[in-house]
């Protein structure tokens, strides 16, 4: 396989992605900050109506930066005109998968930032760091999930499947987190504790993202041509 | 001279269409017209042009580059406008120029200017704004003032309203005056093809089934009018491509038109009354009528 790669227009591409995308994504981020100025009054209203409406936000960010950096260059056919664009099927997908990462990336790590100062300097419980993480953890690997079915799949309906699927497991997630103790006990409490469940799970989520991103550049690499 | 594009035993299988064993090629600085019917594979032949698409079995090299292999180096060099692509509606012109111009080093920024005057298009305005032929004409700039050695256009002309496409064809025209600069185009109208084509190329169900010099084409074939009664033998002579009653009279068209077909008719028992020339149009849809062969 060659792995060369024409790097000036890959980050062409990125940028391209994230011209495109910017003013959406930077309503994202405003919807999160206003979603983690009502956790951070640590009333219990508040927090039940921040988190809610925080993890709307993450799922949606994730949702969109899937759909329109491919399914609607898809639908909308501007995808043709990029692959006439001097660049290889690895090229591309490099540039997609950084373009991805970069339009989703950066309003999930200003959210999450945002999160752990929220936890750490409001009188909210510091215990709760390591759940939010978690959830954090589940929205990245379902947003890695999304971006490599929308890869490999042109179907519109198996594609939404799969974001709304994946993105849906976290209520199963925060239920399962509640149940274990080693988990849900600390979240209440002020000392930050990494137990052994909650760093693997968070170390699964971690290295299937990381999994799921290597194998979507493998399997679109290798190919010769788009078609 | 060097070859623009060869093409050899070409084959795309899709689950419901093939393109099959094409051969051709086109001498640079020639202008080829790709005439076909909707689904008749001019799409796909221009994809594994561009190495977009990989072929199932042969060769294709486009300006000494073997695709899809080295389709970055042959797509620097290339201008590829399709008739399903699509610029980003949400950017203007302008945006699309200045990504262009960092892509391409021979950008042409007057030529752009220039085209953007004749298209009378406005720069500044998001492409959502602008209408079906504005777009084509905006993608037809994208691709002309990059300054390719190949420019491969699939359906240029679609869907334009007549001022529009006149517009496009002069544009086109203008191009064509380079004469280091090879271009095919693909178009169901073969009106368009027939004004700016060199060579013509018939592609139907899949299948090149003729390919020649435009003079050539339009000197071999003829529509006779002849009175009488068609003797049988008459179907088996291979330069007819089709014999039919048109009320009291007998049509004929001859895809290898000689002095002495007249003639020879006659002693068959045919009197030619009218020998007329035949559209580019008219030799197509006889090619694919007589079962693809021209």
């Amino acid at each position: 396989m060659k792995l060369a790669m024409n790097i000036p227009l890959i980050r062409l591409l990125v940028i391209k992605d994230w011209q495109l995308f910017q003013k959406p994504l930077a309503a994202h981020v405003l919807a999160g900050l206003f979603a983690l100025g009502l956790l951070g009054l640590a009333r219990p209203w508040a927090f039940y109506l921040g988190s809610l409406l925080l993890i709307v936000v993450l799922v949606a960010g994730s949702c969109f930066a899937v759909s329109t950096s491919l399914l609607e260059e898809r639908k909308q056919q501007t995808l043709a005109f990029v692959m006439s664009l001097p660049v290889s099927p690895l090229d591309f997908t490099v540039a997609k998968l950084a373009g991805g990462l970069l339009t989703f990336g950066v309003p999930f790590m200003v959210l999450l930032l945002g999160t752990v100062v929220v936890i750490l300097s409001t009188p909210l419980p510091d215990g709760l760091l390591v759940y939010s993480l978690l959830i954090y953890g589940h929205v990245l690997l379902a947003y890695c999930i999304s971006l490599a079915v929308a890869m490999q799949v042109q179907s519109e309906g198996w594609n939404i499947f799969a974001m709304i699927a994946s993105n849906l497991l976290v209520n199963p997630l925060i239920m399962l987190l509640g149940q274990i103790d080693a988990i849900s006990v600390p979240a209440r409490g002020e000392d930050i504790v990494w137990s052994l469940p909650a760093v693997a799970i968070l170390s699964a989520q971690l290295l299937l993202s990381l999994c799921t991103l290597a194998f979507t550049a493998w399997w679109h690499g290798r190919k010769a041509a788009f078609y | 001279m060097m070859a623009a594009f060869a093409v050899s035993g070409l084959c795309k299988r899709y689950p419901h269409f093939a393109l099959q064993e094409v051969t051709l090629s086109l001498t640079e600085g020639e202008v080829m017209g790709l005439v076909g019917v909707n689904g008749a594979g001019k799409t796909t032949l221009l994809r594994l042009l561009t190495g977009i698409a990989a072929a199932d079995a042969g060769s294709v090299e486009v300006l000494g580059h073997r695709l899809p292999q080295a389709q970055v180096t042959a797509k620097r060099e290339i201008g590829f406008a399709s008739e399903d692509m699509r610029l980003y509606r949400s950017q203007s012109l302008d945006w699309h120029i200045a990504m262009m111009r960092r892509i391409y080093p021979g950008w042409d920024d007057a030529y752009a200017a220039s085209l953007v005057h004749r298209f009378d298009l406005r720069p500044q305005q998001t492409l959502g704004g602008y209408s079906h032929g504005q777009r084509v004409k905006a993608l037809l700039l994208l691709c002309l003032a990059r300054r390719p050695r190949l420019l491969l256009l699939d359906e240029p002309t679609t869907g334009l309203d007549p001022v529009a496409r006149a517009e496009v064809l002069e544009a086109l025209a203008d191009v064509l005056r380079d004469e280091r600069r090879s271009v095919l185009f693909s178009s169901h109208n073969s009106h368009d093809v027939e004004q700016l084509a060199d060579r013509i190329a018939f592609l139907h169900g899949g299948r090149l089934i003729a390919h020649a010099d435009k003079e050539r084409f339009l000197d071999d074939w003829r529509r006779l009018l002849c009175l009488g009664s068609v003797p049988p033998a008459l179907s088996s002579w291979p330069e007819l491509a089709q014999v039919r009653h048109a009320g009291s009279q007998v049509e004929v068209k001859v895809r290898r038109w000689s002095e002495d077909l007249p003639a020879r008719l006659s002693a068959a028992g045919l009197s030619v009354q009218r020998v007329d020339p035949m559209s580019l149009e008219d030799i197509f849809v006889t090619s694919v009528r007589a079962g693809g062969v021209a």
